[in-house]
């Protein structure tokens, strides 16, 4: 059952992520990067992590996705993309990724994974957090301080002083 | 002779109905047994009494009145019956029907006008189920350079967003769709997919006034998606559980409104916001906008569409009652089940009938869904009440309101439930 689940997850995540490649039309290629998305999602459903699951779900499709598609829909996309049709460069692409894919595959599966075997239960999110909260309290004021560097700068980039507003009364 | 049907001959008519059970009983046979008999194969068939159910028990006992109950009560456990009639699709879909009419009447009220009135003869009682026709025999109209298949999914796709919210909400104990034990993260995630389709559909009917009420829909929901999260989260640290069945078990005492007033006011606004009601109606904005995102769609489409609305609302009510009023907890004053039916049986007379497995629900079960339909209810009434109300407010006031003045109020929400739980008050281990 679990290995059935595997291949269907599978054949949506990386069907889904050419897809979104491949696509001419930037909505639909958007659409397949959500089911690439939530395809991984999937994936750590099946590793017994909902916790992670619903934050990529959150996360990803809910906040990403929705940035990516609302910016697809106000640009006009004729003055970004220009149509190359290169076969040469693409079948290039294309044997670079599958060696680059050997090439990891082999080494993970060199690595001793496949002996591997657990018997021990899902690891519970209050213990992640209570991990975030005591050994690894420097990343998480570290990753504090990054988001609210890049927000302050977000919004130092977004400010303008030359624009009136004259409808504004409150 | 008949108007409507001059050439109609008695003796024609029964040859067709003969015809058409002819013709029944034969594909019936040819078709319908042999596949019965081959999905036996695959289907694990309930054991009641002790006896393993096959399909022509089943008849059987179905045919006997008071043998009935144990096969109804084997088919209520079955995850089919959750998801499609109760806690789930089918209890929703009626809570919702009855909150559209009890809208158009309530609003009508307010307004001094009658609202429905005509159909079914008192009070318009029937006017739902004549929309619902009309709905579903209108055409659909599908616009010339519409993107079909994003127009015609994304309905669909809406609906099935809002009964998965649905299948969150715990209604009685035990009783609930999914029982995950990451729920109120699992509502989170789905709550994030309504722009998503909203503007999607927005932007596939390539219309003018759908597409501006898809983008004011985005911006309204992706800004107030952050205080709702940030409103909710004084009842995950004082509850230490993302489980809203647990969460509705820790209010057993006392619901968590007593403390966390100001997250149940954010959520509040925030669930208006979210569902697009007045005063904060700007997606579908009807005096500027013609129907906002909605403009384009017509027939089932747009039933599916309004049936997805009102789910949606259902929920968020219902995640409310659950969150901070309790959800099922309650006195318990619904009657026992009469003990000598159980024993003795009905007894009409010289008849005397008795019937096993009887009581069909506990009492705790029917106490705790009656407490949370009439909490749900109420929250309902008072998400419907500002339409008659408020005027709709600007996007630039609405955007400064959730923004700076939400946002804010759910931090000092958040610290009040710390200080509660570091005071020792409340939470694991506290004082009350």
């Amino acid at each position: 059952m679990a290995d059935a689940t595997f291949l269907a997850l599978s054949v949506i995540t990386i069907g889904s992520a050419i897809a979104a490649l491949e696509m001419r039309s930037l909505i639909y290629g958007s659409i397949a990067l959500m089911g690439t998305l939530g395809g991984i999602a999937g994936f750590f459903l099946l590793l017994d992590s909902p916790f992670v699951a619903m934050f990529q779900l959150a996360v990803y499709v809910g906040s990403i996705a929705v940035l990516i598609l609302f910016t697809v829909m106000l640009v006009k996309r004729e003055l970004i993309f220009k149509k190359i049709e290169d076969k040469r460069r693409k079948f290039v692409g294309i044997a670079l990724m599958l060696v680059f894919m050997i090439a990891l595959g082999s080494i993970i599966m060199d690595s001793g994974i496949k002996s591997i075997t657990t018997t021990e239960p899902a690891v519970d999110f209050r213990n992640i957090g209570a991990d975030f909260l005591t050994y690894y309290w420097p990343a998480l004021i570290l990753m504090a301080l990054i988001l609210t560097g890049s927000v302050t700068g977000a919004l130092v980039l977004a400010r303008r002083e030359d624009v009136e507003d004259e409808q504004r009364t409150d | 002779m008949s108007v409507i049907a001059p050439n109609f001959k008695f003796s024609e008519f029964v040859k067709s109905i003969l015809d058409n059970v002819f013709w029944m009983l034969l594909i019936f046979v040819l078709i319908g047994i042999p596949a019965v008999m081959i999905s036996l194969f695959y289907i694990d068939l309930p054991v009641i009494n002790g006896e393993l159910l096959t399909p022509f028990l089943a008849l059987t006992w179905l045919a006997d009145p008071s043998r009935t109950l144990p096969i109804l009560k084997s088919f209520m456990t079955t995850d089919l019956f959750r998801i499609a009639a109760f806690p789930g699709f089918g209890f929703a879909a009626l809570l919702a029907a009855g909150t559209i009419f009890i809208e158009r009447k309530m609003l009508a009220k307010l307004q001094l006008r009658v609202g429905p009135f005509y159909c079914g003869k008192v009070e318009g009682i029937l006017q739902l189920m004549g929309d619902g026709l009309k709905l579903i025999s209108k055409e659909i109209i599908i616009p010339a350079k519409a993107d079909k298949p994003i127009f015609w999914a994304a309905p669909v796709i809406f609906v099935a967003t809002a009964a998965a919210f649905v299948a969150l909400i715990p209604v009685a104990p035990g009783w609930v769709v999914a029982d995950v034990d990451v729920g109120l993260l699992a509502v989170f995630a789905i709550i994030g997919f309504f722009p998503i389709i909203t503007i999607l559909s927005a932007w596939s009917s390539n219309s003018k006034f759908p597409f501006i009420g898809g983008i004011r829909a985005l911006h309204q929901m992706v800004s107030f998606e952050i205080p709702l999260i940030l409103s909710l989260l004084g009842v995950v640290i004082l509850t230490g559980t993302l489980n809203l069945s647990e969460i509705v078990a820790s209010q057993s005492n006392f619901p968590w409104i007593i403390f966390l007033p100001i997250g149940a006011i954010i959520f509040f606004i925030t669930i208006l916001a979210e569902l697009e009601r007045i005063p904060f109606d700007l997606p579908e904005a009807e005096s500027e906008i013609v129907a906002g995102w909605l403009t384009e769609f017509s027939g089932m489409i747009y039933g599916l569409v309004q049936l997805g609305t009102y789910l949606k609302l259902y929920a968020f009510a219902g995640l409310f009652v659950v969150l901070f009023l309790g959800g099922w907890t309650g006195p318990m004053i619904w009657p026992p089940f009469p003990e000598e039916i159980i024993t003795n049986g009905i007894v009409m007379g010289p008849i005397t009938m008795k019937i096993p497995g009887l009581p069909v629900f506990s009492q705790e079960m029917l106490n705790g869904v009656m407490w949370f339909v009439i909490k749900t209810v109420g929250v309902i009434f008072f998400i419907l009440l500002p339409r008659g109300v408020f005027p709709r407010i600007r996007i630039d006031m609405l955007l400064s309101l959730g923004w700076y003045k939400l946002i804010g109020l759910a931090f000092v929400n958040i610290f009040i439930a710390l200080g509660l739980l570091y005071a020792g008050v409340l939470g694991p281990g506290g004082l009350l």
